[in-house]
């Protein structure tokens, strides 16, 4: 009945009104000589109250005057006329209407209500199965999808525009007016109704998308211009709904991405060192067999053929410089792919330096190096096996780019924040010009050098010593040769307290 | 050298073993070659080796598995053939009883100089003298003194436990922890910057050049060894 009621025009809801009154005129006239006029009364009042019931507040307000003017004319003597004989039934007349009116008014109101709470529970309805259809959802495409589905019944539309890694909305670029509108509405956390700015025109909401965790973008509704009462009542409450449960689908694809990277990376993190590892063993293994066996064709070459003696020491050197290169190779890959674990300690320069030195024992046979550790320099935090590669490293340079005989120094010192170890040679010095892309991967000195090496060897000090918060710097010192200066920084040592 | 001593070789690639085999029966060792974890503890139960020689990355069970293994019931030194990216296992095996390791690649000198070192006081036997010299320096563990050109040199009681444990196992490598537990008792085994720093003291009053040291060196890594 009420969906009937409601198809009803203004029009023909009063038209509908007076033909209730005066059908009941009509059927009351014969039961006159029957009935009292009292009871007759009673006829229009229940005719009011069934009006108002069904076709609202106008209608009844109207059949009440209608009702009493109707009595006054066919039933209250003299008949067919206005005239009152007796004065009494001007008390009838002001109770009937008074009654008609106030019927009128409850009754009106009543239906308002119960229409009211219908509204709400449809829109109760919508919301939820709004939910349930983001929750389904799969992709961002499917959340905007499912809104234009929510907002299709309506004189409204809503569009999605998320914000990006960079916190700008891309979406929004070109509308100038809207994206500044739409960054005023994420900064404050708070929907922004244009409709209250007086320099913008049209009639459009913006509603932060206020996840859990962050704010993710903004949800604009745009009314139909053309429907003017829909654009008066916009029900705010049930838009930040709307947002609130978009917002929440956004968050969820959101983390869901996030995991699905996370596993990603991490099994191809999972392939990159089950490779490396496999490619170390499966290197390495020859490599060993290699040395090995040239060192057999050594000894038993020994005493007697000096070419095959020099040819199997040449065989095991070269191979261990092939090893040398696949321990760069392989420390470039891991480093490059950052995801070195540090076995930080603290501990001593002096630890480091000598054992690099005595495993560059047949490299550094034709150089005298001299070490020089200042006496007041601390515990520092490093990793000692991936420092000593730093220092193997920078000491096979130097080795390598200076005369036989000439001396290597290394010195160790505090400066500032930082420890600092200084090597240099005596050799020819970096070229100039090539001082500062030196550290960068496969960079030399000279492009077409005799000096084996892939040029990788500081590109990896470079990655060690950054990996540990420090930094480092090739420079060509007064007097000649070159000096390659690293910093690690001094941190907290912790004390140690003294014996006598 | 007695002909009898005998050695394990544990090793899956037959290239290696050959060369190792080869070398080691240079110096008058008799070398059973095994080419798994398995069959080399086999091998092992049923020959009672004088040394044991593992390779840590064995195809059917970890090298550290096969050193705790043999340490329940041999005394025997075992050495360790590595990979140089394998320092977590080289301590763990050399906490599980392994005496010393070699990184791949090794040449046959760098092979027989530490089987040599490993084997050297179980073939002269557990004796060992009380006075014991390096470069300049000698040391009477009986008098607690050490002399370094004659002039005494003071040590500190930690410094001189510290230098008692080394030249103990001299010639083998001792892990940080090891030391760490020697000399500050099982309960110190975390704090290793305190056994950095008294080295270093030991170095400056010991070694000639404290920052080349020939005799105190550094397993980076890994721990301490005393070389005489």
């Amino acid at each position: 009945m009420q969906h009937k009621a409601k198809t009803f025009t203004v029009k023909q809801s009063y038209l509908i009104a007076i033909v209730f009154c005066a059908v009941t005129t009509i059927a009351a006239t014969p039961l006159r000589h029957f009935l009292d006029l009292a009871n007759i009364v009673m006829l229009f009042l229940l005719v009011v109250f069934l009006i108002a019931l069904k076709l609202g507040r106008g209608p009844a307000v109207m059949s009440a005057f209608l009702a009493v003017a109707l009595f006054d004319f066919f039933f209250v003597p003299p008949r067919l006329s206005f005239a009152v004989n007796d004065v009494q039934y001007l008390v009838t007349f002001a109770v009937m209407l008074a009654v008609g009116l106030a019927t009128a008014h409850l009754a009106a109101t009543l239906h308002m209500q119960a229409e009211a709470a219908l509204e709400r529970e449809r829109n109760t309805h919508r919301l939820y199965e709004l939910a349930r259809d983001l929750a389904g959802t799969a992709t961002q495409e499917q959340v905007a999808q499912v809104l234009v589905q929510y907002m299709s019944g309506s004189a409204h539309s809503a569009t999605l525009h998320l914000l990006d890694v960079d916190g700008e909305l891309p979406s929004l670029g070109h509308q100038v007016a809207l994206a500044s509108l739409a960054y005023m509405a994420i900064k404050q956390g708070s929907l922004i109704d244009t409709s209250q700015l007086s320099d913008v025109g049209g009639h459009t909401l913006i509603l932060p998308l206020k996840s859990p965790s962050e704010v993710r973008g903004v949800m604009v509704i745009e009314t139909n211009a053309s429907n003017i009462k829909a654009s008066n009542n916009i029900d705010k409450k049930q838009f930040e709904a709307v947002a609130n449960l978009t917002a929440i689908a956004i968050e969820r694809l959101h983390y869901v991405e996030v995991a699905q990277q996370t596993q990603l990376e991490a099994s191809a993190e999972r392939l990159r060192s089950s490779v490396l590892s496999a490619l170390s063993h499966d290197l390495r293994t020859p490599l060993t067999g290699l040395v090995g066996m040239a060192d057999v064709l050594a000894l038993a070459a020994e005493p007697q053929l000096e070419n095959v003696y020099n040819a199997a020491t040449s065989i095991r050197d070269q191979a261990r410089a092939m090893n040398n290169l696949l321990d760069n190779l392989l420390d470039m890959a891991r480093l490059h792919a950052g995801k070195v674990e540090l076995r930080k300690d603290w501990q001593l320069f002096e630890d480091v330096i000598g054992s690099s030195i005595k495993l560059l024992k047949s490299a550094l046979s034709q150089h005298p190096v001299k070490v020089v550790l200042a006496p007041d320099l601390p515990l520092v935090e490093f990793d000692d096996v991936l420092l000593e590669r730093v220092l193997c490293n920078l000491l096979e340079n130097a080795a390598k780019y200076s005369a036989v005989g000439a001396p290597i120094e290394v010195r160790g010192f505090v400066e500032g924040e930082y420890a600092c170890v200084a090597l240099r040679d005596h050799g020819q010095g970096f070229p100039a010009d090539q001082i500062e892309s030196l550290f960068t991967m496969f960079s030399r000195g000279k492009s077409e050098s005799s000096t084996i090496g892939v040029g990788l060897g500081l590109a990896i000090c470079r990655a060690i010593v950054e990996a540990h918060g420090g930094k480092i710097k090739a420079s060509n010192c007064e007097g000649g040769g070159a000096c390659v200066t690293f910093w690690l920084p001094l941190g907290n040592p912790p004390c140690v307290d003294s014996e006598q | 050298m007695t002909p009898a001593n005998t050695v394990i070789l544990i090793e899956d690639e037959p290239q290696i073993r050959r060369f190792v085999k080869e070398a080691l029966e240079t110096e008058g060792w008799k070398v059973f070659e095994a080419e798994n974890g398995k069959r080399g503890l086999i091998e092992a139960g049923s020959r009672k080796p004088d040394l044991l020689v593992v390779d840590l990355g064995l195809p059917d069970m970890d090298g550290v598995e096969v050193v705790r293994d043999f340490r329940t019931w041999s005394t025997a030194p075992i050495l360790i053939l590595s990979a140089r990216t394998e320092e977590r296992d080289k301590i763990l095996a050399l906490d599980a009883g392994a005496d010393d390791y070699l990184t791949k690649p090794f040449g046959i000198g760098e092979l027989l100089a530490r089987v040599r070192a490993v084997t050297r006081r179980r073939l002269q036997g557990l004796e060992t003298s009380p006075k014991q010299c390096f470069a300049d320096v000698e040391v009477d563990l009986s008098r607690h003194s050490v002399m370094r050109n004659g002039v005494p040199v003071h040590l500190t009681p930690t410094e001189y436990r510290l230098l008692g444990s080394l030249l103990a196992n001299s010639g083998k490598i001792m892990s940080h922890r090891r030391l760490m537990q020697e000399v500050w008792g099982p309960n110190h085994t975390e704090s290793s910057h305190y056994l950095r720093i008294y080295m270093s003291h030991l170095r400056q009053k010991l070694e000639i050049d404290p920052a080349q040291p020939i005799h105190l060196l550094t397993e980076t890594g890994v721990g301490y060894r005393f070389e005489p």
